[in-house]
């Protein structure tokens, strides 16, 4: 969890145009080349963050792809984090021995039969509306036919002409760092599936490694318009999905584990052409930035093709995307449709949802990504800051909490985004796991601003807070950090040191008026560091510049 | 193997619902032998499979991954397309004024509540895969899902 939080915030600026320079020096050498390019552009790129790369080669690459418009939509298969898998009562625990959580119905035994987790619908009926989708109030499972060892069955259970959510759409902000921006994309439909087993390939020897855990695992599978048209839109709206379903608390979206895979389908036409490109779809992505690169990658491949003349070498296909060498490659050549021989699932009743059902849920479904950022926008928060504060649940949730015991926004979202965000990247945890409560950062933040504390004492506490727990106010008596007030005892200690110093002194009122560094600097040493700044400072500059 | 793939062909015609235990294509009524009179007597269409394709065995056994000697496919051809045939009766029902039904209406909710049991049998599982290895289940090499 700590580390999945990092990795949403870290992947904005990882963001990056990887092809571009591929694109580029591409057009003038042979296809060899092409290799030796592209590595070259990655390691450019792990070194250059951010959107420098794209600053210095941005023209000639925009240029050509003004004259072409990529045309993409995701399938996100998001696995839902039930107590149990969507047909059979079998436990589902990511990382359990293999084979271990199977029966008889996951394991496609004859005379098993299937029943329907309730939690399935519940999920697929909260995203549903979360999407803005027209819910179907009858729909049913359908059987798809592939033989694969993954599947016991033979078959996989899923929804094919009426799934349960359809026509919806998804609100996102794109990150500031590539010029911000907001988009709706179109939701197509939304159905209820169940998962496939996992094939382990062993390296050496002619055969695999099935394990069925995670056979008949509950998925929703959601499916795009293709509305997006860059690799920094595909991104952000996977990203924005993954918010989508930790928001809703129905799956933890993990990427690396494979609770949530995008399959992207793209492809390219000249600018102005009406008619669909030759699509391909691009598997094995398990980052946003390889999303993003595995797109630019394509559309620089697809467009590049289109320029020489080679566009009868883009066929319909399915690419895989090499984190290593930054490319896609082909895996299969699809020859016109698969048959699944779709039919309707015999040993399932329809699934039938009333008004009553959905309005429940409808009216139980939290405070959604986009709401908060619109609501946080509103609160005078800085774009910047309403999606670092918005993207993780957790974080938002705390920053929610803290605000509303009465902390100023600002000063709650910088400590948030400063200190705490800085810690919590540094000890690896999220923030949850800190020790600070939002009720003593609210505490915090209000010791400061009625002067109690100076706001180096509040940094001092807050790392102890945030270590090892404990009360501002304990902290501070503990300490004996309350910051002196009172003009008299500033004045006692202002005093000492003037007259500890007399050469100094002298040398001030001699001219040196830089001194009053020094001075103030010894005032603070002597109380501690606990003197009000702005009370020492005017007390100071008095007795300093009383002609004695 | 033409019994298995006879058996095949067999299991494939309860791929139509209609047989099915739980449910049907068609709402009940129009199942019923008083409506299809009915409606045959205004039609007055005669019965026709001309609207069925006829069956590619080839493909067929493909599909469901066995293997069909020349013979075979000469032989079950026609069989088949009795089969189809005779659901192709079904094709004759007029359906215009029906509203579809999605399934058949079953009493009740079917789900059940997401509560955890690990079955206890889990070993018979095991027991019945014939290449099981370190936990796991052991297949001929496959890189390409079709
Ligand atoms: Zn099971």
């Amino acid at each position: 969890m700590a580390l999945t939080f990092f990795r949403g915030v870290q992947t904005r600026p990882l963001l990056s145009y990887p092809s571009i320079y591929f694109a580029l020096r591409k057009h003038n050498v042979s296809y060899c080349n092409m290799q030796n390019t592209q590595l070259e552009t990655t390691e450019r790129q792990e070194g250059q963050l951010k959107g420098s790369t794209r600053e210095i080669h941005s023209k000639p690459h925009d240029k050509l792809l003004k004259d072409f418009e990529a045309v993409i939509g995701i399938e996100t298969h998001v696995q839902l984090s039930t107590q149990t898998k969507a047909f059979c009562s079998c436990p589902y625990n990511y990382g359990a021995a293999p084979n271990t959580s199977i029966c008889p119905v996951c394991m496609g035994l004859p005379g098993a039969l299937p029943v329907l987790n309730s939690k399935v619908i519940e999920a697929a009926v909260k995203v549903g509306l979360a999407l803005n989708c027209s819910l179907s109030l009858d729909s049913k499972f359908d059987r798809k036919q592939y033989f694969y060892p993954d599947l016991p069955k033979g078959y996989q259970i899923s929804q094919f002409d009426v799934p349960i959510a359809s026509s919806g759409s998804l609100d996102v902000d794109l990150p500031v760092e590539y010029g911000g921006g907001h988009r709706r994309f179109g939701i197509t439909r939304v159905h209820m599936e169940e998962d496939a087993g996992k094939l382990l390939h062993t390296g050496s020897g002619n055969y695999s490694q099935v394990d069925l855990n995670r056979a008949g695992v509950p998925l929703l599978e959601i499916v795009s318009e293709p509305d997006m048209r860059t690799g920094i839109e595909a991104a952000e709206y996977a990203a924005e999905i993954q918010r989508l379903v930790r928001y809703l608390d129905v799956s933890n979206g993990n990427m690396q584990e494979g609770s949530l895979r995008c399959d992207v389908n793209i492809s390219v036409r000249p600018t102005g052409q009406q008619e669909f490109g030759t699509k391909v779809e691009i598997k094995n992505l398990n980052s946003f930035s390889s999303v993003s690169r595995a797109i630019d990658y394509e559309i620089s491949r697809q467009v590049d093709l289109h320029t020489q003349g080679l566009a009868d070498q883009i066929v319909q296909e399915t690419r895989l995307w090499e984190e290593g060498s930054q490319k896609t490659i082909t895996m299969r050549k699809k020859e016109g449709l698969a048959d699944y021989r779709y039919f309707p699932e015999p040993d399932l009743p329809g699934v039938t949802l009333s008004e009553e059902y959905i309005n429940s849920i409808g009216s139980s479904l939290p405070e959604l990504p986009e709401t908060k950022r619109r609501r946080y926008e509103n609160m005078g928060l800085s774009m910047q800051d309403v999606l670092f504060l918005a993207n993780d649940i957790t974080v938002a949730k705390f920053f929610d909490a803290t605000i509303a015991g009465g902390a100023d926004v600002k000063l709650a979202a910088n400590w948030i985004m400063g200190d705490i965000a800085a810690y919590m990247k540094n000890a690896k945890v999220s923030i949850s796991d800190i020790k600070l409560s939002s009720e003593e950062l609210c505490e915090l933040i209000a010791s400061i601003k009625g002067g109690t504390i100076s706001g180096k004492m509040g940094k001092e506490i807050l790392f102890e807070l945030m270590a090892k727990g404990g009360t501002v106010k304990g902290l501070i008596k503990d300490k004996d950090l309350v910051q002196i007030v009172d003009p008299v005892e500033i004045e006692k200690i202002v005093d000492k040191v003037l007259a500890d110093n007399p050469k100094q002194l002298e040398q001030y009122r001699g001219g040196k008026t830089k001194l009053q560094g020094f001075f103030a600097g010894q005032v603070m040493k002597e109380s501690k560091g606990k003197a009000n700044p702005k009370l020492l400072n005017q007390i100071l500059l008095q007795k300093l510049n009383a002609t004695s | 193997m033409a019994n298995r793939a006879l058996n095949l062909l067999r299991a494939s015609t309860t791929v139509v619902p209609i047989t099915t235990r739980r449910s049907s294509f068609l709402s009940p009524n129009i199942w019923s032998p008083r409506t299809v009179e009915v409606k045959q007597r205004r039609s007055k269409r005669s019965y026709s499979t001309s609207s069925l394709e006829p069956p590619d065995v080839s493909r067929l056994a493909e599909t469901a991954r066995i293997s069909l000697s020349p013979e075979e496919v000469e032989e079950f051809g026609p069989k088949i397309r009795q089969v189809i045939d005779w659901f192709g009766k079904l094709q004759d029902v007029d359906l215009q004024s029906v509203e579809p039904a999605i399934r058949a209406d079953t009493e009740g909710d079917n789900i059940r509540d997401d509560i955890p049991e690990t079955f206890p049998n889990r070993e018979a599982i095991i027991a019945t895969i014939p290449n099981f290895e370190d936990s796991y289940i052991k297949v001929p090499k496959v890189l390409n899902k079709e």
